[in-house]
């Protein structure tokens, strides 16, 4: 259901609509952080591996902001309905993000030493194209958000069963070049770490997904979300 | 969301205590209430909720007769208490009344000793062969009033020189005097300060375990904090009735949302 109307107390809209703008501006620089993180290890640059790091201080910052608006608002204003399934969920959003946040600057700190050492293959490209399909469904999961789009929400849970197919090609072909090249150890232990991040974020994104439709609809996703990822029982 | 753990809140009973069907009031010309159905449960507080003139006050009268004392006013349809039609020409409305009591807005003791606000019930209906019983029924019902530790040693005081969170808890101490089975309640709070709301909200809990209570309230978190089903009325009409939780979290109405969360609707 979708809430068009004002209410009668224009400073509670107000504040909806500040602690809305600081999860939109949280959810861009976390995107942000996506592509130049899987952009730095492709194109070994140190120095955008360093801004990721550096930037991630302004992610952790605004998700105190959004924590202490929210608190605000749970105490003085008392949302009910839509107003207190948008509170919750933006506080859960912005775990959600920050979590992100911190996978992009772990992969950045990898990376500042995945450059030390030659490149496995064309690994990073794979892991390049897997960090693009995670940026672009976080874009969807937002924008589903913002439009209150619980049917876009859908289709970005469902996406997340490609990152994990991906992650499980990667995790097989890290697992190969270990076993061929035991001089490769190191570096494929890092970039099976980056790739396991990347598919940390996924389930991140699928999570602020399943709270566009919680938002949206008052209920929880009905089914289980896909678990495509099979590597815990690699043998 | 249907599996949320709400041990302090079980609905003790599916049982309906009053089963209201096909309700219509009129005022005159006026459609107060309009086809009204709704069941309320044995043992549960019900908050009837919705913005001035929507009708749940009237609705709520019509549940112990009390809108029989005004001349213009009709009330059609089915209203059940215990299966029986308290509109039935051979219920007595004074009888009724004993059974389902009422308090209002306003405390409204009268004037009169403390002891007396309570006995009176059970004298005029005949509870008591004594002076030892009356004085037995009497505490009792201070107590279940959450009032008596405040006032055992002056009950020959006059009840009107309590403060008004006491009037109010007297009043109700007075209401379940006749053992009624159903207690309503119009905006029992709105004259009382936080800490006797407090206390009236914390009595209300206490009393369903014995009664159905049935409460109209202008303030929504009140209705959220003490009932288990919440009804909300909006011109006129029954438009949503649900479980408390699930009103004030998951509304299915737009125009229990818009009320709920207070946007113009």
């Amino acid at each position: 259901m979708t809430m068009s109307e004002q209410h009668i107390a224009s400073a509670f809209d107000r504040e909806l609509e500040s602690i809305q703008a600081h999860i939109m501006k949280m959810g861009g620089l976390v995107e942000a952080a996506i592509g130049a993180s899987a952009a730095s290890l492709e194109t070994r640059d140190e120095e955008l591996a360093l801004k990721v790091r550096a930037d991630d201080k302004a992610i952790d910052a605004l998700e105190e902001v959004i924590d202490e608006e929210a608190a605000r608002l749970i105490a003085l204003r008392a949302p009910t309905a839509i107003d207190l399934r948008l509170v919750l969920s933006v506080l859960k959003v912005a775990g959600n993000l920050e979590r992100i946040g911190d996978y992009a600057k772990n992969i950045a700190k990898r990376n500042t030493v995945l450059i030390t050492v030659p490149p496995v293959n064309d690994s990073a490209a794979s892991l390049r194209r897997m960090a693009r399909e995670v940026e672009g469904m976080l874009k969807d999961a937002l924008d589903s958000y913002i439009q209150r789009d619980a049917e876009l929400a859908a289709d970005v849970i469902e996406r997340d069963r490609e990152v994990d197919q991906m992650y499980n090609a990667l995790f097989r072909e890290f697992l190969t070049f270990m076993a061929e090249e035991p001089r490769s150890i190191t570096s494929c232990m890092h970039l099976h770490f980056i790739a396991k991040n990347i598919e940390r974020m996924g389930d991140h994104v699928t999570s602020i997904a399943e709270q566009v439709i919680y938002l949206v609809t008052g209920a929880r996703p009905d089914e289980a979300r896909p678990k495509a990822d099979k590597t815990s029982l690699t043998v | 969301m249907n599996d949320m753990a709400r041990v302090e809140r079980v609905v003790d009973t599916g049982q309906a205590k009053i089963t209201a069907s096909d309700v219509q009031v009129h005022y005159g010309d006026t459609h107060a209430i309009k086809d009204v159905n709704v069941n309320i449960g044995d043992k549960t507080v019900t908050a009837f909720i919705g913005p001035s003139g929507c009708g749940k006050s009237t609705f709520l009268r019509c549940l112990n007769r009390m809108n029989d004392t005004i001349d213009v006013c009709r009330v059609k349809g089915n209203i059940l208490l215990d299966g029986e039609d308290i509109y039935d020409k051979r219920v007595d409305p004074v009888q009724l009344r004993a059974k389902v009591g009422m308090v209002f807005q306003k405390p409204n003791p009268f004037p009169k000793s403390i002891y007396d606000n309570v006995a009176y019930g059970p004298r005029i209906h005949g509870l008591a062969k004594n002076k030892a019983e009356l004085d037995e029924i009497v505490e009792k019902s201070l107590r279940r009033g959450a009032i008596w530790n405040e006032v055992k040693d002056r009950l020959d005081a006059p009840g009107t020189g309590l403060s008004g969170g006491q009037q109010q808890r007297l009043c109700i101490a007075r209401a379940v005097a006749t053992e009624p089975e159903v207690l309503l309640m119009d905006e029992p709070c709105s004259a009382l300060d936080p800490i006797a709301t407090a206390q009236v909200e914390e009595l209300i809990d206490e009393l369903r375990q014995r009664y159905s209570v049935v409460i109209v309230t202008h303030s929504m978190q009140q209705a959220a904090r003490v009932s288990q089903k919440t009804a909300f009325f909006h011109l006129g009409n029954l438009v949503e009735f649900g479980e408390t939780g699930q009103i004030f979290t998951n509304p299915q109405d737009p125009r229990t949302e818009s009320y709920i969360t207070g946007r113009i609707g």
